[in-house]
């Protein structure tokens, strides 16, 4: 599904940002970019039990 | 560029002579400005020349000679820096004008002190992408770095003003820094030697970052060598960088003459796929004068690269919020609008992306656990032409700029040490990645230095 002027306003605002309209559509084409490498961390999600915190052994 | 005095062929030879006396760094450091001043207002691989200050440190270096005092064992080897190394007194620009408006820095990088130290000379810092967000050194605010091979074509980035300077002849050696592939991106297009340390070998004290789980610092040169010279001088442990592993310097220099007899296999699927036919050729020669067998596919190579993507983008995004907010307009348009996409992220995502690191580090460490080497290419072509909107990758046009580090990402996602050897097996060079497993950077420079002697791999003159 396409991402909308709308929505990426509303995420930006989120973050306090304010797009301007000039640069719209550069985000949106980056964010849908975005979407789609994350989409494939989900084709299967990893194992919810990974460990990404550091871990110290002795 | 024939015309001009070129610097002896090697760092350890400059070095040797200045120890000697038989030529003073002085002498080697004019003909180094005379080159930069000469070729760089056609490569623009400089954002700013320090001729004074190279004098002045030529000038200490010669003075310690004439009093009998160890002038370091890079006596008199002209060097540059990417401009997001601290230089005392200078802002770091990090190929921003964003940053003008920090104050100058206050103290040199560390990896910039250990060198002059060393005895070796600063010639000026090099140009990059803004913020390192990119992989073509194609800068808005500070103009493209040409490829000394062919100056329409891009030196690849983000460090491509030190992989082109390398290559031009215009310093001996050049440190840049690598986040996704960017030492060995420049490394492939401009034909010279890159190394891309293990993460938290080298102290990142005093450069400006980029994201700070993935960044890392580097040296290039125009052989293993000078590679391994500059690298044994920079190694050791700095407590301003809390993520430097506190480890003592393994100097490989003295052990690049051993011959390569490790096991070694080339990397299949995904880092085969993406690849040229220059590419896959150039990893055949490799593979086959390192007597590599066998083929390992890292099925999660897709997934890291991804994941690298993610982090990069919601890490750039939170480093400069602040600036994105009040003066958007600033930034480098080709990195302006990805830093933004960034932060609007879900948090969902960035999490997931934290995951699948360890899933790959598992997956590598157990190919590491009967191969010495990996070897893959560099990038899926030779250098690009400048201002080329599209790359072709297994049969699609693809967003260049994005995708030139589809090869990279994944291993330096891990942290893994590579070396990028130069192949010249077309018009262009093109760039191999040696992949050592975690802190044996020493595997991956024997490997590249058995390369360079069998005549495999060279830079070649511009």
């Amino acid at each position: 599904m396409p991402l909308t002027e709308k929505e990426v306003r509303l995420l930006a605002a989120l973050q306090n940002i304010e797009i301007a309209p000039g640069h719209m559509p550069g985000v949106i084409r980056n964010l849908a970019v975005l979407l789609d490498q994350a989409a494939l961390l989900f084709d299967p999600a990893s194992d919810l039990l990974l460990e990404p915190a550091p871990v110290f052994r002795p | 560029m024939a015309d001009l005095v070129t610097l002896p062929d090697s760092a350890s030879a400059i070095a040797a002579a200045v120890r000697r006396g038989s030529v003073s760094a002085r002498t080697v450091t004019e003909i180094a400005l005379a080159r930069i001043e000469a070729l760089d207002p056609k490569l623009n691989c400089y954002t700013q020349v320090m001729a004074q200050r190279a004098r002045r440190e030529a000038d200490a270096v010669d003075a310690k000679v004439a009093a009998g005092v160890d002038p370091g064992p890079l006596a008199g080897v002209p060097f540059g820096v990417k401009d997001n190394y601290d230089v005392a007194g200078r802002v770091t620009t990090a190929g921003s004008i964003v940053n003008r408006r920090l104050p100058p820095a206050a103290r040199n990088a560390v990896l910039l002190e250990r060198l002059t130290r060393a005895g070796a000379v600063l010639t000026g810092t090099h140009n990059m992408d803004e913020y390192a967000y990119g992989f073509t050194t194609e800068n808005a605010h500070y103009g493209a770095t040409r490829n000394p091979h062919d100056p329409a074509r891009s030196a690849g980035g983000s460090s491509g003003g030190s992989a082109a300077a390398v290559a031009a002849g215009l310093c001996s050696f050049a440190l840049g820094t690598d986040t996704n592939g960017s030492i060995r991106v420049p490394s492939s297009f401009c034909g010279v030697f890159g190394l891309k340390p293990t993460f938290g070998r080298l102290p990142r004290t005093g450069t400006f970052p980029f994201v700070h789980d993935l960044d890392h610092l580097g040296p290039f040169a125009a052989s293993t060598a000078d590679l391994a010279a500059a690298y044994d001088v920079i190694q050791g442990y700095d407590p301003g960088d809390h993520a430097c592993a506190d480890i003592p310097p393994s100097p490989v220099a003295l052990h690049l003459g051993q011959a390569w007899d490790g096991k070694a296999a080339v990397l299949d699927g995904w880092f085969d796929d993406l690849a040229d036919e220059q590419g896959r050729r150039a990893v055949g020669i490799v593979a086959d004068a390192l007597g590599a067998r066998g083929r390992i596919n890292l099925a999660g190579a897709e997934r890291a690269r991804a994941a690298a993507f993610v982090l990069t983008s919601a890490s750039a995004g939170n480093l400069h919020l602040e600036a994105l907010r009040s003066q958007a307009d600033d930034f480098d348009p080709a990195t302006r609008d990805r830093m933004l996409a960034g932060p609007l992220l879900p948090a969902n995502f960035v999490l997931q992306a934290q995951r699948e690191r360890e899933a790959f580090r598992v997956e590598v460490a157990a190919a590491f656990a009967h191969h010495a080497l990996l070897i893959a290419p560099a990038t899926p072509c030779s250098a690009i032409r400048l201002g080329q909107a599209t790359i072709r990758v297994a049969g699609a046009d693809l967003p260049a700029r994005p995708n030139i580090g589809l090869l990279t990402q994944p291993l330096s996602f891990v942290g893994l040490p590579v070396v990028t050897v130069p192949v010249r097996n077309g018009p262009m060079p093109i760039g191999v990645q040696l992949i050592a497993p975690p802190w044996r950077e020493d595997l991956a420079l024997r490997a590249a230095a058995h390369l360079e002697r069998t005549g495999i791999c060279e830079t070649n003159p511009c």
